[in-house]
């Protein structure tokens, strides 16, 4: 049997010295961790000072016109961000059109029909998708996707809406196979696996309780991802999309590549032009005069405004979703 | 509602209130623990057990808005002020949780956590006071020779006793037990049962049950709360057999609860 | 029950079930299409020289190992400095500052870094380093990738150390150690399959940037190891020769471009691996 009796004092002989030690220590620790937690404000703060800075001798210069003038001349030093800003937003637009559905679709066949043993697996599959650089995007649609449309796809569509009033004129020719169509494809299929995973990680936070409930009611497999399911994520829905819109914005190198470099609207989505961050990608290294590098910066500033706007707005709505899911547990 | 007259006030509480935001969960408490008894607390969820016992070694302080107000006297000494130094209270109060909680380290450096944070001991220092430790948890038979072993590697019960003997190695004065063996199966809390009542020879012990049948079994005194209120306080075998107040009979005649 | 209205309500759902099965094998498809190109381009021009020759000039042969070399001394000096911040800064919004407004602010920002367009950071280094500096340089290069890594690993050393219960923490508070202690001796610890996967996915994510590199470290046609100058790198690299006219330079870019999508993917993969590891054990 154990002797529990206690042999020597019980109380501790406690080292003041030691104390005062880790006193200092737990001071210095959590000042550095807050450091570094305010770091990221400060860099975040400190970009948009960069930018502002380097746009200014173009936004005193141009002013607000700047937004709504087409012009790109750098001889004459006249500079306009309609056309980066047009097509940022257009390719932007088709990217979101084609894989929205698309990827809310994959979600779905992930969460309900898809056999159990395939659900990981092809899971994994979509979020490594999700993390294959821009770049890849980029050169395969150079190399592949625009010849294959001009050889196609947009002849075929030329040639379909030639007499369609509207249409005609959006889908109107030369087929160059690069232009804002293609980048916006391009866009599309990169940003499809974010909007899968994303969609999907929304759907999992459902309580299956829910759906269960309705299925118990003899609802179809639709019926309860339209009225039960994507009604509840909604939030989280609206807000992974505008997660993918707010990436889509910023995208360099997958529409750099085939986006034609051409500042100028034009009413056929085959026709070359720009983005913002395509322009900024192609034309900064050799842009010559303040001018000309500050017009660049400006673009870059108004980039980071919207999408940090797009941004805010998804946290915002995924913030919404997490709350209300800790509500209902 | 005080104890024996023989017996030392080792925690005098009086007057405690406490507060979850504006919600005041503990209503004017005021009892006595007495010197290596063991004083059980028992009442229905929600009646604030766990919460009183986390203000004796003031583990709230971690959360944002709750707070204590009133006093509770360690050996006489207001533990609620400002001035109270939490490091070395926490050295005086042992506790252990309900889910066992072993470090991700070895079964050793488990023990040797709370040694070290106060004293200086060499290799074979350290590893007597191992040794006592888990001797004193009755573990040490079982794990002897896998000190090198990572403490989640045990079972449920001997997790537990590993928590146990950390919170002894430090020489508390004072152990709180917040349901320790709602997590463990039967027999593992038999061992453990046998392990408190040994342990109360040298410390005094509060333990927070939800398992009357436990509390009468192992504890000397019994507290019986109620949303917030001491309801009634004394002998665990008066308490269980002649209940004064109306209420402590129904909680233990099983009317409600 | 009205038969032809129920009859109506599951072709539908056939109709939108079906659908959303084309919708996976289109999605996936394209995807396989790409990767399928990317192997059998890219292979065809992997050969020795890849490995061991530098970018040549136009209509020349050559290879990538300066691009190589070059992401991989910036990726490593961009991790090396970036994680340690991240990972400190996410300790203070998981531990210290928990249930403060500061940290749901900081919290914010940083989640909009997260996702920002990669270029505006490389206008930012090259306001404050290359313009200071007067030159391109793998400094500026990978400090334009530490800007990238910083979020990452904030984002996912707090998503792992909120996963720590609470209870754990109580247990070494209540032996009286400090909160730094606790965290450094026992949170961490609990938590340290996560915060290396976050590392991973960090690398994973500036393996493929390429455009903070393009005014930052620029690029270099020569094998250099001096950060003070501009450094090759292989984004950088396959954008230039991809947007030639040169067949050559094209292979080459493939070859590029298959190297680093073996990169992402086994330090996806590798990272995948040590989270279900630890989920498990």
């Amino acid at each position: 049997m154990v002797d529990l009796t206690v042999k020597e004092d019980v109380s501790l002989v406690l080292s003041s010295a030691r104390m005062r030690r880790s006193y200092r220590a737990e001071r210095t620790f959590r000042n550095m961790t807050l450091a570094c937690a305010l770091l990221v404000a400060v860099m975040f703060a400190g970009i948009i000072w960069s930018l502002f800075d380097g746009a200014w001798p173009a936004i005193r210069a141009f002013g607000l016109g700047f937004l709504f003038t087409e012009a790109w001349n750098p001889v004459t030093d006249r500079f306009g961000a309609l056309a980066p800003i047009y097509g940022t937003l257009m390719t932007s637009l088709i990217a979101m059109l084609i894989s929205v559905p698309i990827g809310i679709g994959i979600a779905i066949f992930l969460t309900e029909l898809c056999p159990r043993g395939l659900r990981r697996p092809i899971g994994i599959a979509v979020e490594l998708l999700a993390g294959i650089p821009s770049i890849i995007y980029g050169i395969w649609g150079l190399f592949v996707l625009a010849p294959i449309l001009r050889a196609t796809l947009q002849p075929f569509l030329i040639s379909m809406f030639g007499s369609v009033p509207l249409l005609s004129s959006l889908f109107a020719g030369p087929p160059y196979g690069i232009g804002v169509f293609t980048a916006g494809l391009i866009l599309a299929i990169m940003t499809l696996p974010f909007v899968a995973a994303i969609t999907r990680d929304v759907f999992e936070t459902v309580p299956p309780v829910l759906k269960e409930a309705a299925y118990g009611l003899g609802a179809t497999v639709w019926e309860v991802q339209w009225k039960v399911v994507l009604p509840y994520a909604r939030a989280g829905v609206v807000g992974g999309v505008m997660l993918a819109l707010g990436r889509a914005l910023g995208e360099t190198m997958a529409v750099t590549f085939v986006i034609g470099n051409a500042h100028r609207i034009s009413t056929s989505v085959f026709a070359p032009g720009t983005t913002i961050s395509a322009a900024i990608a192609n034309e900064f290294t050799e842009a010559f005069g303040e001018m000309y590098t500050a017009s660049l910066v400006e673009l870059g500033l108004i980039l980071f405004f919207v999408t940090s706007l797009v941004l805010a707005a998804a946290q915002f709505m995924l913030y919404r979703l997490e709350s209300r899911a800790g509500e209902r547990a | 509602m005080e104890g024996n007259s023989h017996d030392k006030v080792k925690v005098a509480i009086r007057n405690l209130d406490f507060y979850y935001g504006s919600h005041r969960a503990l209503k004017d408490i005021s009892m006595s623990i007495l010197s290596k008894k063991i004083t059980a607390i028992i009442g229905p969820s929600g009646c604030g057990k766990s919460t009183l016992l986390r203000v004796m070694n003031r583990i709230y302080e971690l959360y944002p808005n709750q707070r204590a107000e009133g006093e509770v006297l360690l050996d006489g000494e207001n533990i609620l002020s400002r001035k109270q130094d939490l490091n070395l209270l926490r050295a005086k109060v042992g506790m252990v949780f309900q889910k066992p909680t072993p470090f991700p380290m070895t079964i050793f450096d488990n023990i040797a956590f709370g040694i070290n944070l106060y004293e200086g001991l060499s290799r074979a220092e350290m590893a007597e006071r191992v040794e006592t430790a888990l001797r004193r948890a009755a573990l040490w038979d079982e794990v002897k020779d896998k000190l090198g072993q990572s403490g989640t590697s045990l079972s449920g019960g001997q997790q537990q006793r590993l928590c146990i003997a950390r919170s002894v190695a430090t020489k508390p004065e004072l152990i709180l037990m917040d349901e320790p063996c709602s997590a463990l199966d039967p027999i593992s809390t038999a061992k453990i049962e046998e392990l408190i009542s040994e342990l109360s020879n040298d410390y005094t012990i509060v333990l927070v049950t939800h398992n009357m049948q436990q509390a009468s079994r192992v504890s000397d005194y019994t507290a019986f709360m109620f949303l917030g209120e001491l309801v009634e306080f004394g002998e665990t075998e008066k308490i269980f057999t002649t209940p004064t107040n109306r209420r402590t009979e129904d909680y233990i005649t099983g009317r409600f609860g | 029950m009205n038969s032809r209205r129920y009859l109506r309500r599951r072709i539908r759902s056939g109709i939108f079930m079906g659908l959303s099965v084309v919708a996976t094998l289109f999605g996936l498809g394209w995807l396989g299409v790409i990767l399928g190109t990317l192997l059998y381009e890219g292979f065809s021009g992997i050969d020795l020289a890849v490995f061991t020759e530098s970018t040549p000039p136009p209509g020349e042969m050559g290879g990538l190992i300066n691009a190589i070399a070059g992401s991989f001394m910036m990726g490593a000096l961009a991790v090396a400095v970036g994680t340690p911040i991240g990972i400190l800064a996410g300790t203070y919004l998981s531990e210290y500052g928990r249930y403060t407004r500061l940290a749901f602010f900081l919290r914010f920002v940083n989640d909009i870094l997260l996702s920002a367009p990669s270029i505006v950071l490389g206008l930012f280094i090259y306001d404050v380093m290359v313009l200071p500096m007067g030159h391109f340089s793998a400094y500026a290069g990978a400090a334009a990738l530490t800007v990238i890594v910083i979020p990452v690993v904030v984002r996912t050393t707090e998503n792992m150390l909120l996963l720590i219960p609470n209870t754990l923490r109580e247990a070494a508070i209540a032996l009286g150690a400090t909160r730094s202690h606790v965290i450094r001796s026992v949170t961490w610890k609990a938590a340290q399959a996560g915060i290396v996967t976050g590392a991973l996915l960090a690398i994973a994510r500036i393996s493929g940037e390429t455009a903070p590199l393009l005014f930052t470290s620029l690029n270099n046609q020569f094998w250099s190891v001096n950060p003070n100058e501009p450094m090759a790198s292989l984004p950088v690299a396959i954008f230039q020769m991809a947007m030639s006219p040169y067949e050559d330079w094209h292979r080459l870019a493939w070859s590029g471009a298959l190297i680093i999508t073996m990169a992402v993917l086994v330090l996806s993969i590798t990272a995948r691996a040590l989270e279900s590891r630890s989920e498990r054990g």
